[in-house]
């Protein structure tokens, strides 16, 4: 539509936003795994103890088992570059004068299963049991989810009344009353969204390397190297922008721009990276806590976690019609 | 004042049985508590008095709570004769632990005295309350064995029979809400009598959603299908003197709190439209209680279904809506407390007798327990309704009635097969239970002992010969007192 | 800074409609979680919530009333009840609710959205609310109904009572919102739903253990017709 299409303030924010998420994600991990290790009266890692692994791991040699195939070679870049894409949607920043499609809910939802559906080819394709198993159950369980997933972004699109994010948080941010009753309900649901797809308790454990009960870990058990460096990226970036979204939907304070926004101002960009990086940081607490407080729910049990967030995003159509 | 004087004998009767010591003394004052309350009744009757009692609007006598809370302290009055014996053998047996004698007793009392004031209660809420505490203080009566059974049959009571009410709570706020819209009701009101007088200018639509929440709750508490479920449970797992007041006593609070209700719903345009829900559920009831009175191998369980039968029939009576079938409804509640409580008594000397309540456990019924089976008998031929018993007089002219209504004589036959397969099943039990002999049932290779048989006190034999007699007179002569009281009621509801 | 946004009624309202979010995620809770302790801790902070919303609806609506519910509320079932519950809890010896009757807690779930909208549609025929009243009024029938749900598939006592809490706690939250009842009458309320609280609890002691004397009782006297159960 625009004739100066890539414009300067979108081309800023992909730089920007990409590697802003890039950067801070693996944060947020060891951040999570500290908070755990607080609450079980553990010392816990180093906050910055993902940064040093990943270091560590891109430096390593890539072991293919000898019946992978190039799935195997293939998929972690293809991951990344997929999360990196995904992160377009997500403005943490500033909300950039994007172009149409970007930032269309149904799309961010499509690129994290595509995400799914590559981390569970991988872990059929190096031919352990252990991977084939963890894919199985990572597929059975996504398909219970995807219809909650599907209503619960549904609910957030009719109560904001777009299918944007970008839209979504233009909206919030600018909305006089910061907090609805519809959004804290649907809210609920994304948070739930988040503890699956990050595999957290109680559905997965992420710490856990007992083979009969993980499901994520299963099935990158194969991966080595670079590759699994990759992977671990991948996946802490998927779980920085779920939380985002989340925080730009609660509390959007601090998020600056909307489409319109000519001259971002330098320090106006520092203040809103840095509410992020406070807000999120806050989020992983509170997922940390909520980690600590439970336990593995078994896999037979699992909808029922499923169903709340269903419930409450159906109760938030359903608000939303009515009141 | 008469209602202070109900206060006082029920405080004081409560007090008495929570000083005394021996059972005798307790049950004593149970038999005066109940006597009392008669003599209080007949004489507020006699004196013509009701209004508002106790100087406030929460409080109302009139004919029809008179009537009712009379027919509650007569049962009462026969039961807590009837349980002086069977308590002491319940007791001897060590079914009852002692040490809940005397919680035993004080239920019985405020159960009685809820009762009543439940009956005189003007505001509908409070009524709400007081029924709700008759359910309280009935579950305790109906655990106090403290068996599993019977623990979880009265929880299942209160579970439902609560829950119910807790819909028919929401009934009331309806009304509140609804009557503080008429200029009559001073901003809401839940007293009945104001309700009455303005019950023309109620919306009918708001009345009727309002009508079938409260129906619900007292559905539930008089055990009328769907909500009858605790019913045969907890009915046949109590004492049998319990059992007689559930049946006799406590279905009654949920029907009067039904026909008070629909006495305010007919005086709108609502009224065809609730009375053809009432038959619609008396008939459901029916079905349901008969269907499954047929199959029945256990005593108690067979008297508790025809209870929910009964419970069905009146339904009817209150849902035909004209004064004739009101007139015949009070006089089939008062037929059916008498004759079912009799029952009751009846099954528990039979109880006592062989252990159990199952049919196939009885043999020389008659020969042991000839006054225990007799009774039965008689009371099953009464409570099918065969003449010359009062409940066939009153389920005629009911059923009369009910046949002027659209479609009522489809509606009449079908009751009428459903009470000839009633009686079948009278019939049925009453042949496998009442002609086994001992003599040749030697076949299944166990020789059975002869059994001794129980010693029945005097105090357990009088309450049901007594309890016939009055069905009998009943049952071919109508009091013109009665007459009068009944004729008085249906002009109160402001059916003529 | 606290004092103006009191007395700005569109602020309580936000705040009113944002708690009965949170009773609905109570009402959830009550019926899917297994932990008898983690329950009665959702029953307590429900019926905190519902003396919060009481006493918020104080400060739009000025009803001395109201304020004496939220009291009463907050004295019985947040104090009282959840501490009696809580003795019984610990004498019964279970932790765990995990057998349920006709439904599992991700079909009732499934029912209870059903059923809001059936509280919304039936309510919707009969009140021309304000919008904040008939919300309310809303939630509080799904609340009753929530909890009848959760009162027909539990099978312990102990969560039976819970779901019958719930659903007088619906009761309180629907008369708020639709009317205003006399003082009196939830006062006798109260004491009605703590005499019978009182009663299934003890009850319960009966039914939800493992004490075995009540089954040799059972064994021994032959009590009610009782072969088929023997």
């Amino acid at each position: 539509m625009t004739p100066d299409f890539p414009n300067l303030s979108f081309t800023l924010f992909c730089l920007l936003n990409t590697g802003f998420v890039l950067l801070v994600s693996p944060f947020y991990m060891s951040l999570i795994k500290k908070v755990k290790a607080a609450a079980q009266g553990r010392k816990g890692p180093r906050l910055l103890q993902n940064y040093y692994d990943l270091r560590k791991l891109l430096h390593r040699e890539v072991v293919y088992s000898p019946t992978s195939s190039g799935v195997m070679r293939v998929t972690p870049y293809l991951n990344l570059a997929v999360l990196l894409l995904a992160s377009l949607f997500v403005p943490v920043i500033f909300i950039p004068d994007a172009p149409a499609g970007i930032g269309n809910i149904i799309v961010f939802i499509y690129l994290l299963a595509i995400e799914r559906f590559f981390t569970a080819l991988c872990g059929l394709d190096a031919g352990s049991t252990f991977g084939g198993m963890g894919s199985s159950r990572a597929m059975s369980l996504s398909a219970v989810i995807e219809p909650t997933m599907v209503i619960s972004f549904a609910a957030l699109a009719y109560v904001l009344k777009t299918v944007d994010l970008h839209e979504m948080f233009a909206i919030t941010s600018a909305s006089a009353i910061p907090v609805s009753p519809t959004l804290v309900l649907v809210s609920i649901s994304l948070f739930i969204i988040i503890i699956v797809e990050t595999g957290r308790l109680p559905v997965d454990n992420p710490a856990t390397h007992l083979e009969l009960t993980m499901i994520n870990e299963a099935m990158i058990l194969e991966q080595s190297g670079k590759n699994l460096a990759l992977i671990e990226l991948t996946h802490s970036v998927k779980q920085t922008l779920l939380m985002a979204v989340l925080i730009n939907i609660l509390v959007p304070v601090g998020l600056s721009g909307g489409p319109n926004m000519g001259d971002l101002a330098v320090s106006g960009l520092l203040v809103s990276g840095l509410a992020f990086l406070v807000k999120a940081a806050l989020l992983a607490v509170v997922i940390g806590l909520f980690e600590s407080s439970l336990s593995k729910m078994r896999l037979f049990r699992l909808p029922v976690f499923y169903m709340m967030a269903f419930f409450f995003s159906a109760l938030t159509i359903l608000m939303e019609v009515f009141a | 004042m008469i209602l202070y004087n109900y206060l006082a004998v029920g405080a004081l009767a409560f007090a008495l049985i929570l000083l005394s010591r021996s059972h005798r003394a307790m049950n004593a004052f149970t038999v005066l508590h109940s006597l009392a309350y008669l003599a209080l009744g007949a004489f507020a009757l006699a004196s013509g008095t009701h209004g508002f009692e106790a100087g406030n609007s929460y409080f109302y006598l009139d004919r029809l709570s008179l009537y009712e809370a009379l027919v509650a302290a007569l049962l009462f009055c026969f039961a807590s004769v009837y349980s002086n014996g069977y308590v002491e053998s319940l007791m001897e047996a060590r079914e009852l632990n002692r040490k809940n004698l005397k919680i035993f007793y004080m239920a019985f009392s405020l159960l009685l005295t809820t009762t009543t004031l439940a009956f005189f209660s003007d505001s509908l809420a409070l009524f709400w309350i007081f029924a709700e505490l008759t359910t309280v203080f009935s579950a305790v009566l109906v655990a106090i064995l403290s068996a599993r059974e019977n623990i979880d049959a009265a929880l299942k009571y209160i579970f439902i029979a609560s829950g119910a009410m807790l819909f028919a709570f929401i009934g009331l706020i309806f009304l509140f809400k609804l009557s503080g819209e008429v200029p009559g009701c001073g901003g809401g009101t839940l007293n009945w009598t104001v309700l009455m007088a303005n019950a023309g200018s109620l919306s009918p639509k708001m009345l009727t959603a309002s009508f079938v929440f409260i129906f619900i709750g007292f559905a539930a508490k008089s055990g009328i299908v769907p909500f009858h479920t605790w019913l045969p449970d907890a009915h046949s797992k109590a004492p049998s003197a319990v059992s007689a007041i559930l049946s006799g006593v406590l279905l009654n609070v949920g029907t009067y709190g039904i026909l008070r209700m629909y006495a305010l719903v007919r005086q709108t345009e609502a009224g065809p439209l609730v009375s053809g829900f009432l038959i619609a559920f008396g008939l459901l009831t029916v079905a349901v209680a008969v269907l499954n009175m047929l199959r029945q191998k256990n005593m108690k369980m067979l008297i508790a279904f025809s209870s929910v039968e009964h419970m069905g029939i009146i339904l009817l009576g209150i849902g035909a809506g004209s004064p004739l079938a009101l007139f015949w409804t009070l006089y089939y509640v008062l037929a059916h407390s008498l004759t079912k409580a009799s029952l009751f008594f009846s099954a528990g000397i039979l109880h006592r007798q062989y252990e159990s309540n199952l049919a196939g456990d009885m043999r020389d019924v008659l020969q042991l327990q000839p006054l225990a089976g007799w009774g039965f008998i008689v009371g099953s031929v009464a409570i099918v309704g065969l003449p010359p018993f009062p409940i066939f007089s009153a389920k005629l002219s009911i059923l009369l009635e009910a046949a002027r209504l659209p479609y009522g004589g489809i509606l009449v036959f079908a009751v009428l097969v459903f009470l000839v397969l009633a009686s079948a099943a009278f019939a049925r039990f009453l042949l496998e239970a009442f002609t086994r002999r001992s003599s040749g049932s030697v076949s299944n290779g166990l020789s059975e002992e002869p059994l001794q048989p129980y010693h029945v006190r005097l105090g357990m034999k009088v309450p049901i010969a007594v309890m016939l007699c009055l069905v009998l007179v009943l049952g071919v002569y109508c009091p013109p007192f009665l007459e009068k009281l009944l004729n008085g009621i249906v002009q109160e509801l402001g059916y003529i | 800074m606290i004092s103006p946004l009191l007395t700005d009624p569109l602020f309580l309202e936000g705040a009113i409609k944002i708690l009965f979010v949170f009773v609905l995620v109570t009402a959830a809770l009550v019926i899917s979680a297994r932990n008898l302790a983690s329950l009665l801790t959702t029953y307590t902070i429900q019926s905190l919530l519902l003396a919060l919303i009481a006493g918020l609806l104080y400060l739009i609506e000025g009803s001395p009333v109201l304020l004496s519910i939220a009291a009463l509320t907050f004295v019985s079932k947040v104090l009282l009840i959840p501490f009696f519950i809580n003795i019984v809890e610990e004498k019964v010896k279970i932790r765990r609710d995990m057998k349920f009757n006709y439904l599992e807690p991700t079909s009732s779930l499934m029912v209870s959205i059903a059923l809001v909208l059936l509280a919304y549609v039936f309510l919707s025929g009969f009140f021309a609310l304000d919008r904040l009243f008939f919300f309310g009024a809303v939630i509080g029938l799904s609340l009753t109904l929530m909890g009848m749900l959760v009162m027909f598939s539990r099978r312990k006592v102990i969560t039976k009572v819970l779901g019958y809490l719930t659903m007088e706690n619906g009761v309180l939250l629907f008369g708020i919102f639709v009317t205003e009842l006399p003082f009196i009458i939830e006062v006798l309320i109260i004491i009605d739903l703590i005499i019978l609280v009182l009663l299934t609890t003890i009850l319960a002691v009966g039914i939800d253990s493992t004490i075995e004397e009540y089954h040799q009782r059972l064994l021994k006297l032959k009590i009610w017709s009782g072969r088929e159960y023997l």
